[in-house]
C-alpha cells in the first residue's frame, strides 16, 4: 500500500470508458477530467469551453456542439432516455449555448438552439427542440422538458413549467458576454486536446 | 397511503374564554349551534368541531406567560411593532416615513411583476467595444444608460412595458414620476397632510388628473370642501367650518351632538353635491371594451396577466402583460408580543434588522411537558402503516419535563373518541410524576445510570416491559413513558337495523367517509401540578413574612389532541 494521503474515488476511473471518436477544433478548451465516451462521433466547434467532470456520451447517437458554447461541471450530454430507439443523431447544441451545472440532456434528435441557456439541474428530454429557429430559450434551474417537446424562440421556462416570451432583445449583449467569459476561462482551464484524440 | 406522523396539538385556553364571553352575552355563535354539548363544561372537547381549527396549535407555536401562568397562542397575544424594514435591502424605515411614503420600500428594491424574483438595475446599452481589448478602459467608462429593471430569473425587463430610467439611482422616485406623470404633481399631495389641508375649491381650468393617485387626491379635496361648506351652512355655527372631516375637532362635534347639546335644534340636511366634472376626480367608466377585445385577440393568453400577478400590483386594473409595473418591495415588521391580560412581554426581537436573535422569548416548550407518540415496540412484527380496525393497539406516550421542578401529571380522556367513528381509548396510567430537568447533571452519570437500568431490565424480563395498568412503562431523569391502548373503530358505514333504532334518536349519518375522518384523534385533558419558587414580584408585593422559602403550588390544565394514526379501510 502506498503512503499517499490522496483520497481515491470508489467510482471506476474515467479513463476506463471507451474513448469516443472525436472531431475537435484546435481552439476548444476541454478540462482533463471531462469524459468523452461512446462510439459515434463527438464534434466540438471552435472556442467552446468544457468544464471538468462532464460526460459527453455518444453511444446513443452523434453529439455535435457548436461554437462558443459553455458546458459547466457535471453536465451529462447524450444521457440514455427511457425510449431505447435510436435517433438520426444524438444531441445537437448550436452556437452560444450555455449548459449549467448538473444539467442532463437526453440523447435522440435533441436540438438546443442558438444562445439557449439550460439552467442548473435542468433535464431536457429526448427529441426536444428548443427554439423553432432554435434561438435563445432560457430553461431555469431544475426545470424539466418532456421528450419531444418543442419550444418557440425566446421562450423562458420557469417556475414548474410556466412559460413566457423574453422580449428584452439583448441577444447581442449576451453573446458578447459569453465571448468574454470564454476568453477568461481559456486562461483558467488547463487543456490537453491530444488526450481526447486517439 | 401516505405515511402518517403522530402529532400532538394543544388547545389554547383563549378558546374557553371566548366561549364564556359569548355565553354571557346570551347569543350563541352560529358554529356552536350544531354543537349543543359545548355548553356542558364536563363534556370532552371535540377536536373535529369546526371551531377547534382555530384553537389547536403544536407546542412550538405557543408562548407562555410567566406572570399569569397561562398558555398564550398566536391568536391571543397583543402585538406591537419594534422595527419596520425592507426585506430586500434590510434598511430600517421609520414609522413616520411609513405614514407619508406608504408601506413600500422607497429605495431601489423592486419585485418582478411576472414571477416574484428581485429586480436588478441593468444597462440597456452594451459597454463600449474598447473594453474588450483592454481592462483599463472598461473600468473607466463603464456601462451607460438608459437603464431598466430586469429579473434574472424569468428575464422580464421593465423595457417591455416601456419603462426606462436615466440614471441607475433613485429608481423609486423616477418610477413614481413616470407613473403619476409630471403634469399633475400639484394635485399629488402627500397622504398625511390631507387632514389639515384647508379646503379650497380647485381651479376649473386645472387639467384632468390622470393617475389613480391624482384622482384620489382630487376627489378628496373636492369632498373636503363640500363637507366644510355643508357644516358652515348648518345650525352648528360658523366657527366650526374650518376643519376636514377627519380632524379631531369633527369627533368632538359628533360627541357634543350625542351628549350635551340636546337643546340645540337638529341639523338641517344640507344638500351635498357629488363630484361631476373630471377635474374633481370624477371619471365615467369606459364601457367600450372593443379595444381590449381586439388586444386580447391579437396577443392571446400570453398577453394577459394571471390573478396572482394582478393582485400583486400596487395599483389595480392591470389586465394585460404590458400593464404590469415593477412592484416595490413591501416592508416588513419585527413585532414584540405581550400577554393580553397582564401586559407582560412574551417575546421581543432584537431591534436591529440584521440581528435575528430575541431578547425575550417565553416559549411554551420551556414550561409545559412535550408529548411524543410512538407505537409500542412489538418484537417480531414491524409496525403497521395503518391501524387495524377493532384490534387493540398500544401506543407509548412520552412526557418530557422541561422545568426545573418535578411535576405531577394527571391525564383524562373520554372512553370513546368523539365523532362518527368512535374508538375506545384507555390510558393505562393516568397519574404519574415526571422528574425535574436540571442544568447541572453529569452526562456520563446519566448515561451510566441508563445503561445500568437497561441491563437490569433485560435481566428481569428479557427486554420487554410489562404493560400493566396503573404503572409507568418506562422512566428517565426527566421523562416518563406511559401506555395508551386504543381499539380503533371500524370505518364501515352501515345503517343500524331498524329494530335497534330507537324512536327518539336522530337518523344516523350515512355520508361517505369525509376527509381525514379516518385519523384517530384522541382528546386528552392534561393537568399539571408542581411546586415552584414564588415569583419575585409577588414576594415584593405581598411579602408574606411567614415562610419566605415556602414553595408555591401551581397548576395548569389544558386540552390537547393526540393524532395517533390512520385507521385502515377494509
Amino acid at each position: 500500500m502506498s503512503s499517499s494521503t490522496k483520497r481515491h474515488s470508489m467510482m471506476p476511473r474515467a479513463g476506463q470508458l471507451p474513448k469516443a471518436p472525436v472531431n475537435l477544433s484546435s481552439s476548444v478548451v476541454i478540462h482533463d477530467n471531462a469524459v468523452l465516451t461512446g462510439n459515434h462521433t463527438i464534434n466540438i466547434s471552435s472556442e467552446t469551453v468544457i468544464h471538468p467532470r462532464n460526460k459527453l456520451d455518444s453511444s446513443h447517437g452523434r453529439v455535435t456542439i457548436g461554437r462558443r458554447c459553455i458546458i459547466h461541471e457535471r453536465v451529462v450530454i447524450g444521457a440514455p432516455s427511457a425510449d431505447p430507439t435510436k435517433g438520426e443523431f444524438g444531441v445537437t447544441l448550436e452556437d452560444y449555448v450555455t449548459v449549467e451545472v448538473a444539467a442532463v440532456i437526453e440523447s435522440g434528435c435533441t436540438t438546443i438552439g442558438e444562445g439557449c441557456l439550460i439552467g442548473v439541474g435542468a433535464r431536457i428530454g429526448r427529441g426536444a427542440k428548443l427554439g423553432k429557429h432554435c434561438q435563445h430559450c432560457t430553461i431555469t434551474a431544475r426545470s424539466v422538458i418532456q421528450p419531444g417537446e418543442q419550444l418557440p424562440d425566446y421562450t423562458v421556462l420557469y417556475s414548474n413549467g410556466t412559460r413566457r416570451t423574453d422580449k428584452r432583445g439583448v441577444t447581442d449583449l449576451k453573446n458578447k458576454a459569453q465571448a468574454r467569459q470564454i476568453d477568461v476561462m481559456r486562461r483558467l482551464i488547463p487543456t490537453n486536446l491530444n488526450r481526447f484524440k486517439e | 397511503m401516505a405515511s402518517f406522523t403522530p402529532y400532538t396539538y394543544i388547545q389554547c385556553p383563549c378558546f374557553d374564554l371566548s366561549n364564556q364571553t359569548r355565553h354571557s352575552d346570551g347569543s350563541p355563535s352560529p358554529t356552536s349551534q350544531d354543537l349543543p354539548e359545548d355548553d356542558d363544561e364536563d363534556h370532552a372537547f371535540d377536536p373535529r368541531s369546526p371551531r377547534s381549527n382555530y384553537s389547536l396549535y403544536p407546542l412550538e407555536y405557543l408562548l407562555y406567560c410567566v406572570d399569569c401562568h397561562q398558555i398564550r397562542c398566536p391568536r391571543c397575544v397583543s402585538e406591537e411593532l419594534v422595527t419596520i424594514y425592507c426585506p430586500s435591502c434590510l434598511f430600517e424605515v421609520g414609522s413616520s416615513s411609513v405614514k407619508t411614503e406608504g408601506n413600500r420600500c422607497t429605495r431601489s428594491c423592486f419585485q418582478c411583476p411576472v414571477c416574484i424574483g428581485p429586480l436588478a438595475v441593468q444597462s440597456l446599452e452594451s459597454a463600449p467595444e474598447a473594453s474588450l481589448l483592454s481592462a483599463d478602459n472598461a473600468s473607466a467608462s463603464g456601462p451607460t444608460g438608459p437603464w431598466a429593471l430586469t429579473c434574472s430569473y424569468c428575464n422580464w425587463s421593465s423595457s417591455e412595458v416601456g419603462v426606462k430610467f436615466d440614471k441607475p439611482q433613485g429608481i423609486f422616485a423616477q418610477l413614481s414620476k413616470l407613473r403619476n406623470g409630471s403634469s399633475n404633481t400639484g394635485a399629488d399631495v402627500p397622504l398625511t397632510s390631507a387632514g389639515d389641508v384647508s379646503p379650497t375649491k380647485r381651479d376649473a381650468n386645472v387639467p384632468e388628473p390622470e393617475s389613480t393617485r391624482a384622482r384620489f387626491s382630487a376627489l378628496r379635496t373636492f369632498y373636503q370642501s363640500q363637507l366644510a361648506n355643508s357644516s358652515t351652512g348648518s345650525s352648528m355655527g360658523g366657527g366650526m367650518g374650518d376643519y376636514g372631516f377627519s380632524s379631531p375637532a369633527a369627533l368632538t362635534r359628533i360627541m357634543s351632538i350625542y351628549s350635551g347639546s340636546t337643546s340645540k335644534p337638529k341639523n338641517k340636511a344640507t344638500i351635498m353635491r357629488e363630484a361631476d366634472v373630471p377635474n374633481e376626480g370624477f371619471r365615467t367608466s369606459n364601457l367600450d371594451e372593443s379595444e381590449a377585445i381586439s388586444k386580447l385577440r391579437a396577443e392571446g393568453y400570453d398577453g394577459t396577466v394571471t390573478m396572482e400577478q394582478a393582485a400583486s400590483q400596487v395599483e389595480e386594473g392591470a389586465h394585460f402583460a404590458d400593464e404590469l409595473w415593477p412592484v416595490a418591495s413591501l416592508l416588513r415588521t419585527k413585532r414584540a408580543k405581550r400577554c393580553p391580560a397582564c401586559r407582560h412581554i412574551l417575546s421581543k426581537p432584537e431591534a436591529k434588522v440584521s440581528n435575528t436573535r430575541w431578547r425575550i422569548r417565553l416559549v411554551a416548550g420551556n414550561h409545559i411537558p412535550s408529548v411524543t407518540i410512538k407505537p409500542l415496540p412489538n418484537p417480531g412484527a414491524p409496525p403497521p402503516s395503518a391501524l387495524a380496525p377493532l384490534k387493540p393497539t398500544q401506543y407509548l406516550l412520552t412526557f418530557k419535563n422541561p422545568m426545573f421542578d418535578s411535576i405531577k401529571v394527571t391525564l383524562a380522556t373520554p372512553a370513546t373518541t368523539p365523532g362518527r367513528f368512535s374508538s375506545k381509548v384507555t390510558i393505562l396510567c393516568p397519574q404519574f410524576t415526571v422528574g425535574a430537568n436540571s442544568d447541572d447533571y453529569d452526562l456520563n452519570e446519566v448515561l451510566k445510570a441508563e445503561d445500568r437500568d437497561q441491563r437490569d431490565r433485560r435481566r428481569e424480563d428479557d427486554g420487554s416491559h410489562q404493560v400493566e395498568a396503573g404503572k409507568v412503562f418506562e422512566r428517565g431523569r426527566n421523562w416518563v413513558s406511559i401506555v395508551v391502548e386504543v381499539i380503533p373503530a371500524s370505518l364501515q358505514i352501515q345503517p343500524t337495523p331498524s329494530i335497534l333504532q330507537k324512536a327518539g334518536e336522530p337518523e344516523p349519518d350515512l355520508a361517505p367517509l369525509r376527509e381525514d375522518e379516518d385519523i384517530l384523534e384522541i382528546p386528552m385533558f392534561v393537568r399539571l401540578e408542581w411546586e415552584s419558587e414564588p415569583s419575585q414580584d409577588q414576594v415584593g408585593v405581598a411579602s408574606s413574612g411567614k415562610e419566605k422559602d415556602a414553595k408555591e403550588k401551581r397548576e395548569l390544565a389544558y386540552w390537547s389532541v393526540l393524532g395517533i394514526g390512520r385507521i385502515s379501510q377494509e
